[in-house]
């Protein structure tokens, strides 16, 4: 429930701070300069914003859309990321962005025309490259789709560029636009899966993993491209049994000609990162288990991170084609 | 074996849990200030200073008089923080009344927005989910009787949000206001016994406020303390300041896997802090986090 909504006055008057408006009539709009004032200030508690965050809404006026981090692809030769939202309705413990931002709160950036036009400025630059969008890096993608209607925005341009490749990254259960829409080849609806136990602890607010997959598979029958993300891999008692389980009953629930990819992913965090983190939640069960710090990143330890990938792999292989199987290593 | 007292462990973690809130107040009058000095049981600390200062038994709440103006605010609010053994979990609330173009005599109001006749605005956050109406400040360096471009108005509340967020979080910081005048109430009527009321007829309102800023501060208190099993061992061992941070990490993570008793028991036998250390990052790692009793 948001009670308060930071609006920066050059978009007071967008049509789409109308529309987002018109879903929280009952909330006080307080107009500020920039989104920064609120943001990025300094000695804010995440922990406490967290349990009541606020909407932004604002205008982005540089880095619409970045080059993604090396390590982070799903096969094809350039890989670029962009963010319409800052901050995500969720409060998955693993997730970078505790440690990012100083603010819990949500930032929507309203101008999606300039979205567009930059992607466009992309792709003319990248012409004759296979190239990969990530939507979702700072946010989940779809999580708040039924307030932001970005991806139905953001759909329409990829109709004209079928050859260029665009990923939403989600744990949400959100169906609209791809239900109602004529499925894309180029668009791949990536879900962030792990065993249910493990979920249960750590994806706080999230759709539990079974009613992710029965999204996945109501979206595959309609003939969209599904992603599997296997990111982070978490490690505990009995993860072989519990990843095992996860991977057959996933890959035996869709058609497995709809499997666009699977990745893999360790859990890693920036020294810097971990520590404001493990400040944040200094009880979590997850911040326990066999991490340690190498050259400025806090991870699990290479024996365990691999032993977890080739296990995974192991298995993935049996069912979907190696070319199709990738390690994230961001 | 050191000599511990297990007992005292269940005791202290007890104890830990009461009253580890801190909380103050600074307020320009002392009538603004007359009902929150009784309500919370406060006794003069230093009253024939120029900036008098009240506190309770307990030493969780304390208040400071600051007098009208934002330089007064700004001084009395640097001289409380010096004075009243202030933590980083500290909540700050500013209370006193205001005038207003808009909304009802009397009424108590949330500040979401403060601004001055020139630079940026701030943001100060409220308690979420409460019936009391949230209004932007305006604070003024002179008396203002032309009340149709402002929400609340007053004379302190910018200098003692700009001061205060220099050492506590935004969360923890509170603004209130009275709606004492306005088009329909002439400020001149203004009197000791009318302000006095002002606050009283709130104080429900306001102890609901207070209390929100009480468990904020006690939870952010809790959250960052060093816990009693770590003050056990760095009383019985001696640790460098990095050996110190190593401690403090690895029982933080060995919490999952043993009790406070069982985390004395494996290092017993220890002769050096070096040894602690070695022996708890042993247990961690031979140990493996059990998802299912999430």
């Amino acid at each position: 429930m948001i009670e308060t909504i930071y609006i920066e006055e050059k978009i007071r008057n967008h049509p789409r701070t109308h529309f987002i408006l018109s879903k929280f009539k009952k909330a006080r709009c307080i107009e500020i300069d920039k989104y920064g004032e609120i943001f990025n200030k300094r000695n804010q508690n995440f922990r406490i914003q967290k349990s009541s965050p606020k909407l932004i809404l604002a205008h982005k006026s540089s880095g619409l859309v970045l080059p993604a981090p090396e390590g982070f692809g799903i096969g094809n030769s350039k890989n670029f990321y962009f963010s319409h939202m800052y901050n995500c309705i969720y409060d998955c413990r693993y997730c970078f962005l505790q440690g990012m931002y100083s603010s819990a709160n949500y930032v929507i950036f309203v101008n999606f025309d300039d979205f567009n036009a930059e992607l466009e400025k992309v792709i003319e630059e990248n012409k004759g490259t296979k190239i990969t969008f990530f939507s979702g890096y700072d946010c989940d993608s779809l999580a708040l789709e039924s307030v932001t209607g970005f991806a139905n925005h953001i759909l329409n341009l990829f109709r004209k560029y079928t050859d260029v490749d665009l990923e939403f990254r989600t744990k949400s259960l959100q169906q609209i636009p791809f239900i109602t829409s004529k499925p894309m080849k180029n668009i791949i609806l990536a879900y962030s899966l792990m065993p249910e136990i493990m979920s249960s602890a750590l994806d706080n607010k999230t759709p539990t993993i079974a009613k992710r997959i029965n999204v996945m598979k109501k979206l595959a029958s309609k003939g969209w491209s599904i992603g599997l993300r296997f990111d982070p891999l978490i490690h505990g008692k009995n993860w072989k049994v519990l990843y095992k389980d996860l991977l057959e009953s996933v890959l035996n629930s869709l058609p497995l000609n709809s499997i666009h990819s699977v990745s893999f992913g360790a859990l890693r965090f920036p020294k810097k990162m971990f520590k404001s983190i493990t400040k944040l939640y200094p009880e979590e069960k997850l911040f326990s288990g066999p991490l340690s710090n190498n050259d400025g990143i806090v991870s699990y330890d290479y024996e365990i991170e691999e032993e977890m990938t080739s296990f995974c792999k192991d298995i993935t292989i049996k069912y979907v084609d190696q070319s199709k199987i990738f390690k994230c290593s961001v | 074996m050191k000599n511990f007292f297990f007992g005292q462990i269940k005791l202290m973690n007890k104890k830990n849990k009461i009253n580890n809130f801190s909380v103050r107040w600074v307020i320009a009058l002392k009538e603004e200030a007359k009902t929150i000095i009784n309500h919370y049981e406060l006794r003069p600390v230093n009253e024939n200073h120029l900036f008098p200062i009240f506190k309770n038994v307990d030493e969780t709440h304390w208040l400071v008089l600051s007098g009208i103006g934002r330089h007064n605010a700004a001084a009395a609010t640097s001289y409380l923080y010096s004075t009243s053994n202030v933590m980083q979990n500290t909540a700050w609330i500013n209370i006193g009344i205001a005038g207003c173009g808009q909304g009802k005599y009397g009424d108590l109001c949330l500040v979401d927005k403060i601004s001055k006749n020139f630079g940026q605005s701030r943001y100060p956050t409220t308690k979420p989910r409460t019936h009391l109406p949230k209004m932007n400040l305006f604070t003024s360096d002179v008396p203002i009787n032309d009340y149709s471009s402002q929400e609340l108005i007053d004379m302190e509340g910018i200098a003692f949000y700009d001061i205060v967020s220099k050492f506590t979080s935004n969360e923890l910081i509170c603004l209130m206001k009275v709606i004492s005048d306005g088009p329909e109430n002439n400020i001149k009527s203004l009197n000791r016994d009318k302000i006095i009321n002002l606050i009283k007829s709130n104080i429900n309102n306001i102890e609901e406020i207070v209390s929100y800023y009480e468990k904020l501060s006690q939870l952010d208190f809790l959250n960052n303390q060093k816990t009693y099993l770590f003050t056990q061992i760095t009383s019985n061992w001696h640790f460098t300041v990095t050996q110190k941070y190593k401690l403090e990490n690895l029982l933080r993570r060995i919490k999952v896997f043993l009790c406070d008793k069982n985390v004395l028991e494996i290092i017993k036998d220890c002769k050096k802090g070096n040894s602690v250390l070695n022996i708890l990052n042993l247990k961690i790692k031979q140990s493996e986090v059990d998802w299912s009793n999430s």
